[in-house]
């Protein structure tokens, strides 16, 4: 029922419907009186998923607002019982916030002053024909202010609504600004976000330089979850962070020859030792994440014996949160994490090998058709009998493939690379989920083996739980390991050897 | 989307005030509406302050579908919209009875909006006539206002007489009693008779008699912006719950 020629705009500056004046050709503006100025949190989720939607999500006053790219604005009351979408009251906020990832919380990403003014262009009947509302932003800190303008049209009034955006359109101060900057307007400490960056490259540039520019783009992800992981806003906070030094760790060990053998083992083990401490907690993140669906694998006769086991996890989660947070907050790290961003942002003294000064782009297309080869060749070699270890080996070199080619998707052409990925993927979803119910087989008897061995009454309900648990993650396992020849079966048709060919095979 | 007609062979029932206090109930609970005035007189337009269409006249109605959908206005309120009428729908039932399939040609101009809407709300002009015909036909549920005295008894006879003598689906049709006043015998005589003698059918909200509806000419607006927590407001509501229920019309569907 709203046109698409709806809008919102966002205007430097404080722009109130005052400035509209009093009429619109033959029609009257009418402006409610505007409201008082009030304190606002500028709301967002630690991706920014708000930001990439072309949205803004503001609380002020004790309502939620949230100002749509359409030109439409939805609010509601604010109160909530926690920071993730699920814990605001039910109404059309949290509807068009579906999008936001149920794991991840909103958090504030700046506060300031807001203040919002209302006009109506109205005919000699006084029907409305379109709406406009300006709400401005000033920041508290040394950001800009900006005014967001949303301009609601009414059906069949479309010549009427583009009169009044034209009208907007001249009483602004400046040019129109896009939803993007307008974070970085607002609050010039925080920048635009995203944990999983796409490394920009211009396929000028060596192999070393490319690789410099990677591990420079994660570091900096690593760096900017490390507020959120001592604070424990969100599970996805550490998630983020061992994805990204994950990422600097392959970009060392899959980039062969663009360091020195001797500065490759240095750097493998630094990022290896960064990462390691984080492990436990992230296994155990995982596991009270996970718990209902655990609960609905085994009988509810034996929840008792994981209704303890969690209660074990969850203590031992936040002895965990706290060992980390106290880690990532000490000066020592803080001291040993600036000397690596000091060491890729001037990498002089970083120590080259063979492959350094090749061009990005063939030195990409020599890895990757390599990769691609050995996936081929482990997988064209397993059948239904072929032992764990080559299907686990076949999971690895897949993700390696995997990572080379989204670290190099810049170097070609975006289509060609998403066609690639999709079946490759599919592949790898199966082949994880097999992995995925080895290790919590492994991890559960782990922990059958340590923590429930004592000899305590309640030992026994969590072992006849976990024996039940283990018995039906293995039945999983089975049934993934069944699909592996078939899996790779659909990634290896004749298109995508030919794709594979065409985009990295040197002639 | 569903389509619910309002509709009554006698004039001055409450007709146009229920047609629009119901969209607006519809709307408000988050039913894209549309309340289509098929009344030349334009009463429903003149409530929203929506002047008359000048564009969709004679047979365009039928025959011009760009045109029908241009004639569309949005309310002043969220998810309701207008198509007014205008005098030249006087003529309806002429058109229609040059046009081939006459009866389902109302259908057919609606379906032109068919993905915009989950409801229209049809306001319907007070006669038997080929246009309410097609208005029979093409909606899934008939409301009837009936003012509970004996005119209005023989009227409500009369359609029920119609649509078994045209085989028509009386299971579409949904009578509640309007402009009720609790202080007259007859009234309260007539409710009981009716009552008892078309038990299933009518609606159990009954529409008090209220200067609040009569007011909507000063607001220009529907009873529920200005007079909610009134008691014709809320039986609006009600009204509102008892169809949406009937009719299974939900939000989302």
């Amino acid at each position: 029922m709203t046109p698409d020629t709806s809008d919102m705009l966002i205007l430097a500056g404080a722009v109130s419907a005052d400035a509209l004046g009093e009429t619109l050709g033959k029609l009257a503006l009418d402006k409610p009186d505007a409201t008082e100025p009030a304190g606002f949190e500028l709301l967002d989720s630690f991706d920014q998923a708000v930001r990439k939607s072309g949205a803004v999500l503001i609380d002020s006053g004790g309502t939620l607002h949230l100002m749509q790219p359409g030109g439409v604005v939805k609010s509601q009351a604010a109160k909530r019982r926690g920071n993730y979408v699920a814990d605001l009251a039910d109404g059309p906020v949290k509807d068009a916030l579906s999008f936001v990832s149920d794991l991840r919380t909103l958090q504030v990403v700046g506060r300031g002053t807001l203040q919002q003014s209302f006009a109506a262009a109205k005919d000699d009947e006084e029907k409305t024909h379109a709406r406009v509302r300006f709400s401005t932003l000033a920041p508290a800190g040394g950001g800009e202010e900006i005014t967001l303008v949303s301009l609601q049209p009414l059906r069949g009034y479309e010549k009427s609504f583009e009169a009044l955006g034209s009208r907007v359109q001249t009483v602004a101060d400046g040019p129109e600004l896009k939803a993007r900057d307008l974070y970085a307007r607002l609050f010039p400490e925080t920048h635009d976000f995203d944990p999983k960056p796409t490394v920009a490259m211009s396929g000028d540039e060596t192999a070393f330089q490319a690789a410099i520019d990677i591990i420079r783009a994660f570091l900096d992800v690593a760096r900017r979850t490390e507020a959120g992981v001592i604070a424990d806003y969100d599970t996805e906070y550490l998630h983020d962070y061992r994805v990204a030094l994950r990422k600097i760790r392959s970009v060392i060990s899959l980039f062969k020859g663009v360091f020195s053998d001797e500065e490759t083992a240095r750097l493998k083990e630094t990022f290896s030792d960064l990462m390691a401490p984080t492990g436990r907690l992230r296994d155990l993140d995982v596991y009270l994440l996970e718990r209902d669906t655990y609960f609905d694998l085994v009988p509810p006769a034996m929840h008792d014996g994981l209704t303890a086991m969690f209660d074990m996890f969850a203590k031992e989660r936040n002895a965990a949160q706290r060992a980390i947070a106290r880690r990532l907050g000490s000066a020592d790290y803080a001291k040993q994490m600036q000397k690596l961003q000091a060491q890729f942002a001037d990498p002089k003294k970083l120590k080259r090998g063979p492959q350094a000064d090749r061009p990005a782009h063939d030195y990409a297309c020599a890895l990757i058709w390599k990769r691609y080869r050995k996936v081929c060749k482990i997988a064209r070699s397993i059948d239904d009998q072929t032992p764990d270890e080559e299907v686990h080996e076949l999971r690895i070199s897949c993700k390696k493939l995997r990572y080379l080619m989204e670290f190099f998707a810049p170097l070609f052409p975006a289509k060609d690379i998403k066609g690639l990925i999709k079946p490759l993927k599919v592949l790898q979803d199966n082949l994880g989920l097999f992995n995925d119910y080895s290790v919590q087989q492994e991890s559960l008897q782990d922990f059958l083996d340590q923590k429930a061995g004592r000899g305590r009454k309640q030992d026994l309900v969590i072992a006849r739980s976990i024996g039940a648990l283990i018995a039906v993650l293995h039945q999983r396992q089975l049934k993934e390991r069944s699909r592996v020849v078939a899996s790779f079966a659909q990634f290896d048709s004749a298109e995508t050897q030919d794709a594979f060919r065409a985009l990295f095979k040197e002639t | 989307m569903r389509i619910i007609a309002c509709y009554s062979n006698k004039g001055g029932v409450g007709k146009t005030a229920t047609s629009v206090n119901l969209a607006y109930a519809a709307a408000q609970a988050g039913l894209r509406t549309l309340i289509c005035d098929l009344d030349p007189q334009g009463a429903s337009g003149f409530y929203f302050r929506i002047k008359p269409s000048k564009k969709l006249v004679e047979d365009k109605f039928f025959k011009d579908e760009a045109r029908f959908i241009k004639s569309i206005r949005g309310s002043d309120f969220d998810m309701l919209d207008v198509l007014p009428a205008n005098m030249t729908f006087r003529d309806f039932d002429i058109f229609l009875s040059r046009m081939k399939n006459s009866q389902s040609r109302l259908k057919k101009a609606l379906k032109a909006v068919d993905n915009d809407y989950d409801l229209i709300l049809l306001d319907c002009a007070p006669n038997i006539s080929t246009l309410s015909e097609s208005v029979f036909k093409a909606a899934d549920g008939i409301i009837v206002p009936v003012i509970p005295t004996t005119l209005s008894e023989r009227t409500l006879e009369q359609l029920l007489d119609f649509f078994k003598e045209h085989k028509l689906d009386r299971k579409k049709l949904a009578p509640f009693f309007s402009m009720v006043q609790a202080s007259k015998k007859l009234h309260t005589e007539t409710m009981e008779r009716l009552g008892t003698e078309y038990s299933k059918m009518f609606l159990n909200t009954p529409l008090p008699f209220s200067t609040d509806v009569e007011k909507m000419g000063v607001h220009r607006a529907p009873v529920g912006t200005y007079a909610s927590n009134r008691p014709v407001g809320k039986a609006y509501a009600a009204l509102w719950d008892e169809i949406q229920d009937r009719f299974g019309l939900k939000a989302g569907k």
